[in-house]
């Protein structure tokens, strides 16, 4: 038999974890966007959004994200991962440094709780970092996907290295650049240079797949990859040297980035031959649509343009729309189509031959998926509306919106994960 | 004997409509992934060549898995070898027309 990409599967042990602790880290910041709204018509730089910030890129995104491409790499790279047996301490280094460091934020403690966070989340991403380059090293499959999910790992290191670093100059002010400037350069690395370039290399993979689509346009994406790393060195330098032309210039170079994977996604959808969707890919094409808000509010804020708020309403409201919105969005989508399979595949797998009337689709209740989605989308409307009319009324109850998501979201992940093997006298 | 062996191939094509792609919950004959199905009398010996939608799709092993098993319960007595094959690529065009439906009309 051919060597095909689910022989290299993990075992659930690795993957579920992440899902479990992420799904909870998500409802835990969807509830305190409820329980304190006024953090969100403020300024950017104050404990409080710090602390909700990093619980949600690190505790959600990243947590997803990591358990997520232990699962991936191997379909992608058609290799098993270097070391499984890895992912368990980058796990626990995660979640407890995302839990110190939020913990530190909220109440600006800036001493030993800070200083065991970074330590924690440091060895967390070096310890995946490397897990994912031995994997790769040997690797001959993954085109695309395999450069920018590589390139997306640097800049997982880059951001935690300046995070230290950003830790260290709160405490003891050494570095001559401003520190909100530093703020943007460590939150753009990790929100672009991390992240987007992540879902865009596994979603050249996953959404050809998802949406069915034959023969997709793999080669367009490439120019993307020369747009999103120059660009994104040339904005950090641009920071750092306080210059505001190459700030715009990199930044101008990474809209154009992500301009060609939405288009990518947009012809993805379009030319897709499964045309009824299922909720993870309603989710997901909510999620793309989201994705054209920050770069509206990015460019009036680089070129002094016209906002629909202050300066500081408008750089939470970017922020939100890529963190809570668009990222958001896409792993609620994207985690019926990963975690239910892995499980599934683990407890059915044995049944080979035998009829199977319990499909990955079943494992999960889909009118709570429904519901899932449709209070985020009134939850997310209602944020974005309340930070723009700075009403910390109208954030609350788009919190309480986000956090009804939340709910339905955790009761579906861990239906999942406790799922029992029906058997086939069950009827299924 | 020919007509036997076209007749048996043919049960046995039926008989994969068991195998579903829990993806697209299409099942891989409607989807058009059975290439070939060839008995060879005597070396009393099925060679099955079937494709997938997609070369990363993380469902190849099961599904091969399954067609060994149906193949081989079906004919008792006969080694089965399934073979993927990536040659000629899967095109929508090998779908029928339940499959289509299946997945759903613009």
């Amino acid at each position: 038999m051919q060597q095909v990409a689910s022989q290299y599967a993990p075992s659930p042990e690795v993957v579920v974890p992440f899902f479990g602790a992420g799904s909870l880290f998500y409802l835990a910041g969807c509830l305190m966007i409820g329980l304190y709204p006024d953090l969100f018509v403020g300024h950017y730089f104050s404990p409080g959004l710090l602390a909700i910030t990093h619980l949600l890129v690190l505790g959600w995104v990243t947590m997803i994200i990591m358990g997520a491409l232990s699962q991936l790499i191997p379909v992608i790279l058609e290799r098993p991962l270097h070391a499984e047996v890895w992912m368990r301490p980058v796990f626990l280094c995660l979640l407890l440094g995302t839990l110190l460091l939020a913990g530190s934020f909220w109440h600006f403690y800036l001493g030993t709780a800070m200083w065991l966070a970074s330590v924690l989340l440091l060895v967390a991403a070096v310890l995946f970092a490397v897990n994912v380059f031995l994997t790769a090293r040997r690797a001959e499959a993954g085109g695309i996907a395999r450069d920018f999910i590589l390139s997306a790992v640097v800049w997982l290191l880059f951001t935690v290295l300046i995070g230290v670093t950003l830790a260290l100059n709160l405490r003891f002010a050494f570095l001559p650049v401003d520190h909100l400037e530093l703020l943007k350069l460590h939150a753009h690395a990790g929100l672009v240079g991390w992240v987007m370039q992540l879902i865009i290399g596994v979603g050249s993979r996953l959404l050809p797949m998802f949406f069915l689509v034959h023969d997709p346009p793999l080669r367009s994406l490439q120019p993307a990859w020369y747009l999103l790393n120059p660009g994104l060195l040339l904005a950090i330098i641009g920071l750092w040297t306080a210059q505001p032309a190459l700030v715009l210039s990199g930044a101008l170079s990474l809209l154009a980035g992500i301009g060609i994977f939405l288009r990518f996604a947009v012809l993805c959808y379009r030319r897709r031959l499964k045309k009824r969707l299922d909720p993870g890919m309603r989710q997901t094409a909510l999620a793309f649509a989201l994705l054209v808000i920050p770069p509206a509010l990015l460019i009036p804020l680089l070129t002094g343009g016209r906002l629909p708020a202050s300066e500081e309403n408008a750089i939470v409201g970017y922020g939100s729309a890529i963190i809570i919105g668009f990222f958001s969005a896409l792993i609620l989508g994207q985690s019926y189509k990963t975690l239910p399979f892995i499980v599934w595949l683990a407890k059915y797998r044995a049944r080979i031959g035998r009829s199977r009337r319990v499909f990955p689709g079943d494992l999960y209740s889909t009118p709570l998926a429904h519901a899932q989605m449709w209070s985020f989308a009134a939850g997310f409307a209602l944020l974005m509306a309340g930070i723009f009319l700075v009403k910390s009324s109208i954030v609350r109850i788009g919190g309480l919106g986000l956090s009804l998501s939340a709910i339905c979201y955790v009761v579906n992940i861990f239906t999942i994960i406790f799922h029992k093997v029906k058997d086939e006298a069950d009827g299924g | 004997m020919r007509q036997m062996e076209d007749r048996a191939a043919q049960d046995l094509r039926e008989k994969l409509k068991l195998v579903i792609d829990p993806e697209l919950m299409v099942n891989i004959v409607d989807l058009g992934l059975v290439y070939r199905i060839a008995y060879l009398e005597e070396s009393r010996r099925i060679e099955l060549d079937i494709s997938l939608t997609t070369r990363a799709c993380p469902l190849g092993a099961l599904i091969v898995a399954d067609v060994q098993h149906i193949a081989e319960e079906a004919n008792p007595g006969w080694r089965v070898d399934v073979q993927i094959v990536w040659d000629p690529p899967w095109t929508p065009e090998l779908m029928s027309e339940a499959a289509r439906e299946a997945l759903g009309r613009a």
